[in-house]
């Protein structure tokens, strides 16, 4: 509780105009926007703009955040449909930057063990559909309970427990095919 | 696989992901704060001068002197309107959080600063553009006035002494409807519908 | 009390309490049918016969429409521009197509003291627009499921949920070209309707009839529909 009440100090100092509280929200809060978003979008520059963007539009609109919602939730409301958007707009202008792969380019052949391992759910990520991945990540990074995802992602429940199944049973195809 | 082995992998790779990606995330917050520090508030500003210089019919020069004053001291009213939305306090400022009715309808409140103003209406697609008043009782040249709307779209506008002002700052979005600006609100949201 | 003085009494209680029945709230044709005499208009009995087909949707508008021909009533304009104003409404509620938008936009042209004749082609543009916009809708597999018909395609949207999203896209094209947008610039219309469509997500327009519009619909597509509009 202390964490929250603290956050709600910050966050009103945020709407003062206090920059400094919101760099402390923004340092509190980097790691998961930007994982939400890095798996969101499956590559690093986009990522990076989306997640830069989804704190900047966070600050302007703060005075339209309801205190009393979580604000993770909001948050990452915010985030999840900057990347819709760029994904769209991506759809159009395909991105120059590779997808997430192995590390360092290394040949798939002389992977072993966890790495292979790592590297083939990787694969099998980036080419699951957007609406089986996003939930996938706000569950298995973000770690958000299946009522958050749906507030976040803004489909019912259901449907979120439905696409993390089918997600998990794609992703299992994917990885077994990429062995 | 079996399910925890695929969910572990799974939290593994992308935590994994994000680590190698520690670059992206260094400095994040320095960024955004310079780029805040530049960026001016939600109006844009060349719209408001824009529409201040267009013409308009029989406009005397009061009128204008009356626009362009309370143009440029808006920053000022904008910022004692910020103290007064800030929630918690017990003072009887304006409420941000939004008051909703037993019927679904939120109070939505609708602020325009207009100092020596005589009149200030707003008209839109909620009232069938025939005008609500706003009131201005203690005279501080903030007129508002509080409108129960059912969660949707709204496009609307406001009267100020007879003229036509279609730039709220406090709205989500601006369209143009028969060559003026009309502003947009989205009711219904808790949080930015970005 | 004896057999007279219930039967007033109960007179009088009933009087009392038809307001709050709301029985005299409800509109009848007979409201519209005074108000068009009132213009008048040369073909009133054309446009009676579509606004009693209207009314019987659930989402007619039929409190805005009956002030829209109040106030052209009483409005010095010419009666040929009033008419061509409601013979614009009369051919959508023909058609079958949702009217709230056109009576809004013409309320609003009203209100701003526009010429007559610029409410009526702004009226005929969004006419055009909706009437293309549900063509298109059609052509991706969107369908509206009349209320009590049988669903003939998997995908079809109950009506009132069908107009909604028709509003808001056709809208959104209206609302483009009006502040000087090209047709040719299909992202961005794809994206200004991507935005008010997400915006209104889970407050008037259901998720699934969202998804179901963005996935189906290209930015290529509503560059058609606005060529048509402004051919």
């Amino acid at each position: 509780m202390y964490r929250v009440q603290e956050e709600v100090s910050l966050l009103r100092a945020s709407l003062q105009g206090d920059t400094g509280a919101w760099g402390e929200i923004i340092n509190r809060y980097k790691d998961a926007v930007f994982g939400l978003c890095l798996g969101f979008m499956r590559n690093r520059a986009d990522a990076e703009d989306v997640s830069h963007d989804a704190f900047i539009r966070a600050y302007v609109n703060l005075r339209r955040y309801d205190l009393e919602r979580r604000f993770s939730t909001w948050l990452f409301t915010i985030a999840a449909n900057l990347c819709r958007n760029q994904l769209r707009y991506r759809k159009n202008h395909p991105s120059t930057e590779q997808p997430l792969q192995i590390r360092g380019g290394t040949d798939p052949a002389q992977l072993v063990g966890a790495e292979d391992r790592q590297a083939r759910i990787r694969e099998a990520l980036n080419k699951l559909p957007y609406s089986y991945r996003a939930p996938l990540v706000l569950r298995f990074y973000n770690e958000l309970p299946y009522q958050e995802i749906s507030e976040v992602l803004a489909i019912p429940e259901g449907t979120v427990k439905t696409r993390i199944h089918r997600g998990k049973a794609m992703l299992r195809d994917l990885f077994a095919e990429g062995a | 696989m079996k399910h925890d082995e695929l969910d572990n992998l799974l939290r593994d790779t992308l935590k994994a992901d994000v680590a190698a990606s520690k670059s992206c995330i260094l400095g994040m917050e320095d960024r955004v704060i310079m780029q805040l520090g530049e960026r001016s508030p939600r109006l844009r500003w060349s719209q408001w001068l824009a529409q201040l210089a267009a013409p308009t019919r029989g406009v005397r020069l009061g009128q204008i002197a009356v626009v362009g004053a309370t143009a440029a001291i808006f920053l000022f009213i904008g910022l004692a309107l910020a103290n007064r939305i800030l929630p918690g306090n017990n003072s009887p400022g304006l409420s941000l959080q939004p008051v909703r009715s037993a019927d679904g309808n939120q109070e939505v409140l609708f602020v325009m600063p207009a100092l020596d103003a005589e009149s200030v209406a707003v008209v839109g697609s909620f009232n069938a553009w025939e005008g609500t008043a706003l009131s201005d009782l203690d005279g501080d040249g903030i007129w508002t006035a509080s409108i129960p709307l059912s969660p949707g779209r709204y496009e609307y506008a406001f009267i100020i002494d007879g003229r036509w002002w279609g730039q709220d700052p406090l709205a989500d979005d601006y369209i143009q409807s028969f060559g003026e600006y009309s502003s947009v609100r989205y009711i219904g949201r808790g949080g930015d519908g970005a | 009390m004896n057999l007279r003085k219930t039967r007033v009494f109960w007179t009088f209680t009933l009087l009392l309490l038809l307001p709050i029945l709301g029985v005299s709230a409800q509109i009848s044709l007979m409201d519209y049918e005074q108000g068009l005499y009132s213009i008048p208009v040369s073909n009133p009995d054309f446009i009676l016969f579509t606004i009693e087909l209207g009314m019987t949707q659930a989402d007619f508008p039929a409190e805005p429409l009956l002030r829209l021909i109040d106030r052209l009533a009483s409005h010095p304009g010419a009666v040929f521009e009033k008419d061509g104003i409601l013979i614009i409404l009369a051919h959508a509620l023909e058609d079958g197509l949702p009217i709230e938008g056109l009576v809004g936009k013409a309320l609003e042209g009203l209100a701003r003291n526009v010429s007559l004749q610029q409410i009526e082609q702004g009226l005929s543009q969004l006419l055009i627009l909706l009437a293309e916009t549900r063509d298109l809708f059609y052509s991706k597999g969107i369908f509206n499921a009349p209320a009590g018909a049988p669903q003939a395609v998997p995908t079809a949207i109950p009506t009132l949920r069908f107009n909604q999203l028709l509003i808001h896209v056709s809208g959104t094209i209206g609302d483009f070209l009006e502040s000087g947008g090209s047709p040719f610039e299909g992202h961005l219309l794809y994206q200004g309707m991507h935005n008010r469509l997400t915006m209104l997500q889970g407050i008037t327009l259901l998720p699934e009839d969202v998804e179901l519009v963005l996935d189906r619909i290209e930015p290529s597509d509503l560059t058609q529909v606005a060529l048509v509009a402004v051919r």
